[in-house]
């Protein structure tokens, strides 16, 4: 038996939803272009407010806005005068002397001096207070204050690559009787810096907002007013720049970079940054013979793996170290050469028939395609005669793996260093007493800690090219591609492009 | 009916109590079990081993499991969650400025997701064994196999970046600011006499509330149709019929209503997955939810966030299959005789 029910009942019913969406008055024409205004989609948060406390390459972006460092580094990554004026480093890298601006003021009014800077890297770390700076000023014996604006810093031992790290991750100057007065959970909360913004309203998850500091002391921002839209999902910022609710964003797919430039307003950009690809390599297990590292890395096609998955845009590379810094020997070249790579095998008795068998991580997911280049790696390897069985591994277990020995052969890894130093970027990833390198073999590791020794800076960046260099023909790294960072903004805003990815915002304006 | 109401209730409780107990342990027990070192974690990576230790020390992961279970389990009941490893905060302030943009949003896409339904199972009992009745089936299939994360990238691009109708971002437009007093913007919105706020919480609301709401209304329409067609086979259907009543009159004040009990029963489960569905809702239209929160916490393998956001999860479902439970018992008389 079929019910009917009166047709127009129905409709009625079905028509409910309609009326009520009607009823909201749905009327929202998505634009944030503002003359004075940006907003911008990031893809992640800022850990918290306190600068100082945790070390996040993507958040440093943000903390400059709001906080200065005591050294900067100019497009193309040269240290640069910030607020300290001048610095001399002692010969035998013990002692750094400083000196401050003195026209800096937080943005409480307040005057900044020698005090918050020794507040910054000396009394808060002996404090105990949870901050990373903990770990990268541990050798800080003390800061002698000689004037508001003068200081030494003392080192227990040489920290040759203090200036560099003045300018690196959490170094940011707080102020010391804003914190001591309101205490680090508050300062969390309502945050003061020098920087060239004021933080108006956070929003855990999704939304800074910031509005131009007045009062700074360096060149004024020409925007007043900064949003940062934290949109996690790289989809939904694509989406988010296609329909004009931001302005600009970053690290969206590269497929998504050309097909948003034929936009008649949206510009793409492919930047080369310095961050490498490379695979993480041990020197026992599978990868204990020499020679079957240099054919995995004889192997690798790597202008096909940039073709494939970056349109051309990653530079291949040769050594764990990016073209423009100083640490690149630019006369060195890792050819790629599967008949080469053949033969190595067949030295060490493996053949097609009769495969190395390696074990080979990749994250998925932590950088773009990281999991498809591992797979088409894996492909390559198999063409030569290397068996590599692929698994997972996630990103925030790596440190903890190679601490307790348990990381595969291989591991595709990605490895970023604003400073562009040899020390910080091919130094501590190579180094073998360092949480960083998977190869724990002394020949590598004893030449690049002879390195962390040396106070000369040329001494020191000749002594890192040869470094890497021996590294590479010894199997210890094989550097895959320089990574890019993708942007994609209005046509009309610019923004000053930095070597390290720095996407800043003070340095945007709309033409 | 009162006093069933409360015995209900109160037995619910325990019952609540004793599952929350049992969550907690196994929460603990499966977290420890991940290969992942919180004293690692929370300190830098060039960490040395001592200072590595002494953190593990200060955490007290040196303990048995079962002593480690009952300091957190006192911490716990004393409000404290512990301190997240990535915020470097405490845990219970994050959840609870999370909590209520979840509810919000769970509770708009529930009421989405009812009205499709009922709409929906209507539709789908007035074509039965008419020509539209496959086309319809086909139509719940195929609505039923969609994801609610696949419903968000469909409605941001065709809401949000083709027509422009709507934001896909966050709460509330930029330019607005609201002080905090529930956390509820819809509340707060109201409280502070700011309209304006009210309509931009609701804009930002639509388009996630329907992607979670469109995902979890199939289900609905299915069990409406079904217990429709069961309570047509009843008698006093067919004596209302009798009675001269019209069909309308019968579906709306006597079926209806019948129909309607094991559609909230199901309901009630289906909020608890919509509620666990929000996660990667809210990463993709950014809203700043527990889920958003949660999603992080497991990226970062922030063991106190993760703790704390199930347990959260966990007594959210136990409260709305109390309530619901409870609407059954008003609804249903048999059920008051028991």
């Amino acid at each position: 038996m079929t019910i009917e029910i009166e047709r127009r009942a129905l409709l009625q019913m079905l028509g409910l939803g309609a009326i009520g969406s009607a009823a909201i008055g749905v009327s929202w024409p998505a634009q944030a272009q503002q003359a004075d205004a940006v907003t911008i989609g990031w893809p992640s948060d800022v850990p918290s407010w306190d600068p100082n406390q945790r070390f996040t390459p993507d958040a440093q972006h943000l903390y400059k806005l709001v906080f200065d460092q005591p050294l900067d580094q100019n497009p193309k990554l040269e240290l640069i005068p910030h607020l300290i004026k001048k610095w001399e480093m002692a010969p035998d890298a013990k002692s750094l002397k400083i000196e401050l601006r003195d026209d800096v003021v937080f943005h409480n009014g307040i005057k900044m001096t020698t005090e918050d800077f020794r507040y910054t890297f000396f009394e808060r770390i002996k404090a105990g207070h949870a901050v990373d700076t903990k770990n990268s000023w541990r050798n800080v014996a003390d800061i002698e204050i000689a004037s508001p604006t003068q200081c030494v810093m003392k080192f227990a031992s040489p920290v040759p690559t203090a200036p560099q790290w003045l300018a690196f991750l959490g170094s940011f100057v707080v102020p010391k009787k804003y914190m001591e007065e309101v205490g680090v959970e508050k300062f969390r909360e309502k945050p003061i810096g020098t920087g060239p913004y004021k933080l108006v309203d956070y929003q855990l998850n999704a939304r800074i907002i910031l509005e131009r500091n007045e009062q700074y002391w360096g060149p004024k921002p020409k925007l007043k007013r900064v949003t940062i839209e934290i949109i996690k999902d790289p989809s939904a910022r694509v989406a988010a720049i296609q329909s004009g609710q931001v302005d600009l964003t970053i690290n969206v797919p590269v497929r998504e970079v050309v097909r948003l430039e034929r936009e008649p307003t949206l510009a793409g950009e492919i930047n080369p940054i310095t961050r490498v690809m490379l695979l993480q390599c041990r020197n026992d297990q599978g990868f204990a013979d020499q020679n079957v590292r240099l054919a995995a890395h004889h192997a690798i096609d790597k202008a096909a793996l940039s073709k494939a998955f970056f349109n051309n845009a990653a530079v291949p590379l040769s050594v764990p170290v990016t073209p423009g810094t100083p640490g690149f020997p630019a006369d060195y070249k890792f050819s790629y050469d599967p008949e080469t790579a053949k033969s190595l095998l067949t030295k060490s008795g493996f053949s097609s028939s009769k495969p190395a068998k390696i074990k080979f991580g990749s994250t998925n997911g932590q950088f773009p395609s990281d999991y498809d280049i591992a797979r088409a790696i894996q492909q390559m390897w198999k063409k030569v005669g290397i068996d590599a069985e692929l698994e997972t591994i996630e990103y925030a277990k790596y440190f903890e793996l190679n601490r307790g020995g348990k990381l595969p052969d291989a591991t595709l890894y990605s490895w970023d260093n604003a400073t562009g130093d040899p020390e910080i970027f091919s130094g501590y990833l190579l180094n073998t007493k360092m949480p960083f390198s998977a190869f724990k073999d002394p020949a590598v590791g004893d030449k690049i800690g002879k390195l962390f020794g040396v106070t000369d800076y040329q001494a020191r960046v000749q002594g890192y090219k040869d470094a890497v260099k021996f590294a590479v023909d010894y199997g210890a790294t094989i550097p895959l591609l320089q990574s890019v960072q993708t942007v994609v903004r209005k046509k009309k805003l610019s923004y000053e492009k930095f070597g390290n990815g720095w996407v800043l915002a003070n340095t945007m304006s709309w033409s | 009916m009162f006093a069933t109401l409360l015995t209900l209730i109160g037995r619910r409780l325990l019952l609540s109590i004793l599952i929350l107990l049992l969550v907690s342990v196994l929460l603990f027990i499966v977290l420890r079990a991940l290969p992942f070192d919180p004293a690692a974690m929370s300190l830098p990576p060039n960490a040395t081993l001592a200072e590595i230790e002494a953190k593990r020390l200060e955490m007290g992961l040196n303990l048995p499991l079962p002593q480690q279970y009952l300091i957190w389990l006192s911490h716990v009941l004393h409000g404290d969650f512990g301190s997240s490893i990535q915020f470097r905060r405490g845990v219970l302030g994050l959840v609870t400025s999370t909590l209520p943009a979840t509810i919000e949003l769970a509770v708009l896409a529930m009421l989405i997701a009812s009205a499709l339904g009922l709409a929906g199972g209507l539709t789908l009992f007035h074509v039965r064994g008419t020509a539209k009745e496959p086309i319809m089936d086909l139509g719940t299939v195929v609505l039923l196999s969609l994801p609610e994360f696949l419903w968000a990238l469909f409605l941001i691009l065709v809401v949000g970046v083709a027509l422009h109708w709507l934001p896909f971002t966050g709460r509330i437009d930029p330019n607005m600011r609201l002080p905090v007093t529930t956390g509820f913007l819809l509340i707060d919105s109201w409280i502070a006499g700011r309209p304006d706020i009210f309509k931009s919480a609701v804009e930002h609301l639509i388009l996630p509330s329907l992607a979670l709401g469109i995902a979890f209304s199939p289900a609905i329409m299915r069990v409406l149709r079904s217990s429709l067609i069961d309570v047509y086979q009843e008698d006093y259907i067919h004596l209302a019929r009798l009675r001269g009543l019209g069909e309308k009159r019968i579906l709306l004040r006597h079926a209806l209503k019948n129909a309607a009990l094991p559609t909230l029963s199901l309901m009630g489960v289906q909020f608890g997955f919509l509620f666990g569905g929000t996660l990667l809702v809210e990463v993709i239209f950014s809203y700043p939810g527990l889920g958003n929160l949660m999603v992080d916490a497991v990226r970062n393998a922030d063991l106190p966030i993760i703790q704390a956001v199930g347990l959260t999860y966990c007594i959210v479902v136990l409260s709305i299959n109390t309530v619901v439970d409870s609407l059954y018992l008003i609804l249903n008389p048999k059920l008051r005789l028991r």
